[in-house]
């Protein structure tokens, strides 16, 4: 069959043209099928001027100058409601994030008290710097010792009243007076997250500042607070990543293995599938039913998880969730938290593939459940993949029709990673800075969303930076779309300007690194407040840039949030529902640059935004002197 | 004929859920930018030419029925209201924001708003015209989510339903043989 005009339109990736061809061809629908059936959506949604929030309404305000109600039936304006239902996204973005970074807390405590269903601490050296962080005593202690008390102390940050959250001191000290003259300062993760909940409803804050900067201190708990305590935890629990090798896209399925899907976002249990997967009695299992192995790829941010730390293979991003099930080639998907479409649970039906949802936060139509506890982590990983691989006996050889498409990458590029890289400190990536072989550095991130072309503002953003010399480092969806068109090779340093081409060549590091999932969004942070401190500036003062060119979830709102309040401009490719209020877009895109030193912009076409993201970069250097 | 009995919007209020989102498609439909976010981004005026509005428990849109022999046209004092073979039209050029059609339509489907015409500021008559530069119809009829919304034209109304009749008639009068002699 052809590939349409239609099809050509939704990706840029010959993969998932294929994909898309099949899934015409069986009639089966996909996100861009049901978005386009959506249209046109709702323009006061994305004007954010649509109040839910009591049973007088709902409510709009209507954009019309002339006609129709300027105010909810409790008197709020457009501004109020904009302001509401923004720091709403924030809360369930920091909610998210923050609960990810509970659960590894969790585990952390469980591990130390040995009663961690197969998790032991294979980073003793992390744990110990973070233990000595929190002011814990190491010498001469345990490591269970130690994790147990730092279990204890990242476990309490969720609950703590007056804070401060331990990690946010990593900032620039001036960052945090400035967090702290502003009243932004957050005090507890959890507590920031309820403050929005109860300020947003009706007949509490009714003042748009007010509520933004409630937003940012939620935003801000979320990525000095729950996710940094995500990927900290993680790499304590995991091992801190570093350099390797591995393959991305559809391709990375096999025909003649098992071939297990882990997605979603959490570390814990794909850690445990990974591990079940070279289990000898599966692998005999897998064997006896003819398979050549088990083949286990990761999807989103769980497979970025896995990927740098054990070089996993990554399947696809976000958009191309049903298409691997399309292939007909997989076994098993095995979900755990966030971006996990329900419309799975449709598509499964089609196919021989089980859909196995194990979060008892996370269930799904047409999913098999399959409680996933971490006290019996390792026994519930084997069960799961124990089903998976006795259903490859029900796969259909004939109905598999498995892309090509697969690049190699070099990923995990951790802080540690790339101190590593660059011999130990960042002296040697500052001096480059400062002699503008390397303009700037920008981090690219977020997910992808059918209303831009899958992959095309990802992918053309980062080019276009690394051609102008700015280093790109970047997490999840963004990091797999780079992944998937070769732009984590060290080879892809021929496209990058001569500095930066340079400066690769001769640490053998590709222009843009991959720094891992969302949560990870934290090591970035980590890195700018490490070379704001070397420079004796603030983060708001280097040459750097945030983008999203993609982005679609509430987590990416509370993200933006905390990049912008730690003082990096930030560029999203799609339009956040502000439209509706004049000083909630005011405030975002012009004033928070007097508040917080950094403002958000929208450009959707991606080479524009890589020139905003350039400006900022040129005047920041201008104004260093550089 | 057909041409002359022109087409309008027909709405069918059971499928109406009021949610408005016919008034924000006629807008964008006739901005610059073609959408909402995009006319708001460029700060376009926007204006719709269909209100939804709500009599007890039901919703519905109302707009201009086209009317043959339409009271705008005969009222307005500078030609600015025209009827055209298929639409009641507005030269907002022509307008002088009198308000006279805004009295005399029976419909209330037409106000007058602030527009800018020729770079200059003024108040003007608003009325829906159908899309017709819209080679795929009229916006809101594309945008309704529930269907509520569709382009009639009476005459072909007018046939299907003798059409139906007929058949209806011949159908009876095969299974009531006394109605033939």
């Amino acid at each position: 069959m052809a590939t349409s005009d239609k099809i050509l339109k939704r990706s840029i990736d010959p993969s998932v043209h294929q994909m898309l061809v099949r899934a015409e061809g069986l009639g089966l629908e996909t996100a861009w099928d049901r978005y386009e059936a959506m249209l046109p959506e709702c323009g006061f949604g994305e004007l954010g001027v649509c109040c839910r929030n009591c049973n007088m309404g709902p409510c709009r305000i209507s954009p019309f100058e002339d006609a129709g109600p300027k105010q909810g039936v409790c008197g709020a304006s457009a501004d109020i409601i904009v302001a509401r239902n923004l720091i709403r996204m924030i809360a369930a973005g920091a909610a998210a994030h923050s609960d990810h970074g509970r659960d590894l807390a969790h585990t952390l405590l469980l591990t130390a008290e040995g009663k961690g269903g197969g998790y032991e601490i294979r980073d003793e050296q992390k744990l110990r710097t973070l233990a000595a962080e929190y002011n814990i005593a190491t010498e001469g202690r345990g490591k269970e010792e130690i994790a147990l008390d730092l279990a204890r102390a990242v476990y309490a940050e969720f609950g703590k009243q007056e804070g401060p959250i331990q990690f946010s001191r990593r900032a620039p000290q001036k960052r945090v007076g400035l967090w702290q003259k502003l009243g932004i300062d957050p005090r507890g993760v959890d507590r920031e997250i309820v403050e929005i909940m109860h300020r947003t409803h009706i007949g509490v804050d009714n003042d748009p500042v007010n509520l933004i900067l409630q937003g940012l201190r939620a935003s801000i708990a979320d990525g000095w607070g729950g996710s940094m305590i995500a990927t900290e935890i993680s790499d304590v629990l995991f091992g801190t990543p570093k350099p390797i090798r591995s393959l991305a896209n559809l391709g990375v399925l096999k025909a003649d293995e098992v071939n297990i899907v882990v997605h979603g976002h959490e570390p814990t249990l794909s850690e445990m599938i990974v591990a079940a997967c070279r289990d000898a009695e599966m692998l005999g299992l897998a064997a006896k039913l003819g398979a050549q192995g088990i083949n286990v790829v990761g999807l989103c941010c769980t497979g970025n998880e896995v990927l740098m730390r054990h070089g996993i293979p990554m399947v696809g991003n976000f958009l191309q969730q049903e298409l691997a099930v399309i292939t007909g080639a997989v076994e098993a998907i095995i979900v755990d938290v966030q971006c996990i479409m329900p419309a799975l649970g449709n598509l499964i039906g089609c196919f021989h593939t089980r859909f196995i949802s194990t979060s008892p936060k996370a269930k799904f139509p047409g999913a098999t459940h399959i409680e996933f506890h971490e006290e019996q982590a390792y026994a519930i990983a084997k069960e799961i993949v124990r089903i998976a691989v006795e259903n490859y006996r029900w796969r259909k050889p004939g109905q598999v029709v498995i892309p090509n498409d697969k690049v190699e990458c070099l990923v995990g590029f951790s802080t540690e990673a790339i101190l590593e890289a660059l011999g130990g400190s960042l002296e040697p990536l500052l001096e480059q800075i400062k002699s503008g072989a390397i303009k700037g550095i920008a981090g690219v991130v977020g997910c992808n969303n059918p209303k831009v072309q899958h992959d095309f503002g990802h992918v053309n953003l980062v080019r276009e930076l690394i051609k102008n010399n700015v280093l790109v480092v970047t997490t999840g969806c963004n990091a797999i779309a780079c992944a998937k068109v070769g732009l984590m090779l060290p080879e892809a340093a021929a496209q990058a300007g001569d500095g930066l081409k340079a400066v690769c060549q001769s640490l053998g590091i590709p222009p843009v690194l991959h720094m891992g999932s969302c949560v990870d969004i934290s090591r970035i942070l980590t890195v700018c407040a490490a070379v704001a401190n070397a420079l004796g500036v603030d983060i708001s003062d280097l040459p750097v840039a945030g983008a999203a060119p993609e982005w679609m979830s509430e987590k990416a709102v509370s993200i933006g949030s905390y990049v912008v309040s730690s003082g990096i401009y930030t560029v999203l490719g799609t339009v956040p529902p502000v439209l509706g209020s004049t000083v909630v877009t005011e405030l975002l895109t012009t004033g928070a640059k007097d508040v917080v030193g950094a403002t958000f912009a929208v450009e959707p076409d991606p080479v524009k935004a890589a020139q905003l993201m350039i400006g900022h970069i040129e005047d920041k250097r201008t104004a260093l002197g550089l | 004929m057909e041409q002359f009995e022109g087409p309008f919007l027909l709405v069918d209020p059971q499928r109406c859920v009021g949610c408005h989102t016919c008034e924000l498609a006629c807008a964008a439909a006739h901005t610059q930018a073609g959408s909402i976010i995009g006319a708001v981004l460029a700060q376009e005026r926007l204006h719709r030419r269909n209100r939804v509005v709500q009599v007890d428990a039901v919703k519905l849109p109302v707009q201009c029925r086209q009317c043959q022999d339409a009271p705008c046209v005969r009222v307005c004092p500078t030609g600015a209201t025209y009827r055209t073979e298929t639409y009641t039209a507005v030269d907002q050029a022509r307008c002088i924001g009198c308000r006279l059609c805004m009295m005399v339509c029976p419909f209330g489907a037409i106000h007058v708003a602030t527009t800018t015409v020729a770079g200059q500021e003024k108040r003007a008559a608003f009325k829906c015209d159908l899309c017709v530069d819209r080679p795929e119809g009229p916006a809101c009829v594309a945008a309704c989510p529930t269907r509520a919304l569709s382009l009639r034209y009476p005459q072909r109304e007018a046939d299907r339903a003798s059409q139906a009749a007929a058949r209806q008639f011949l159908e009876a009068l095969g299974s009531q043989p006394q109605l033939g002699s």
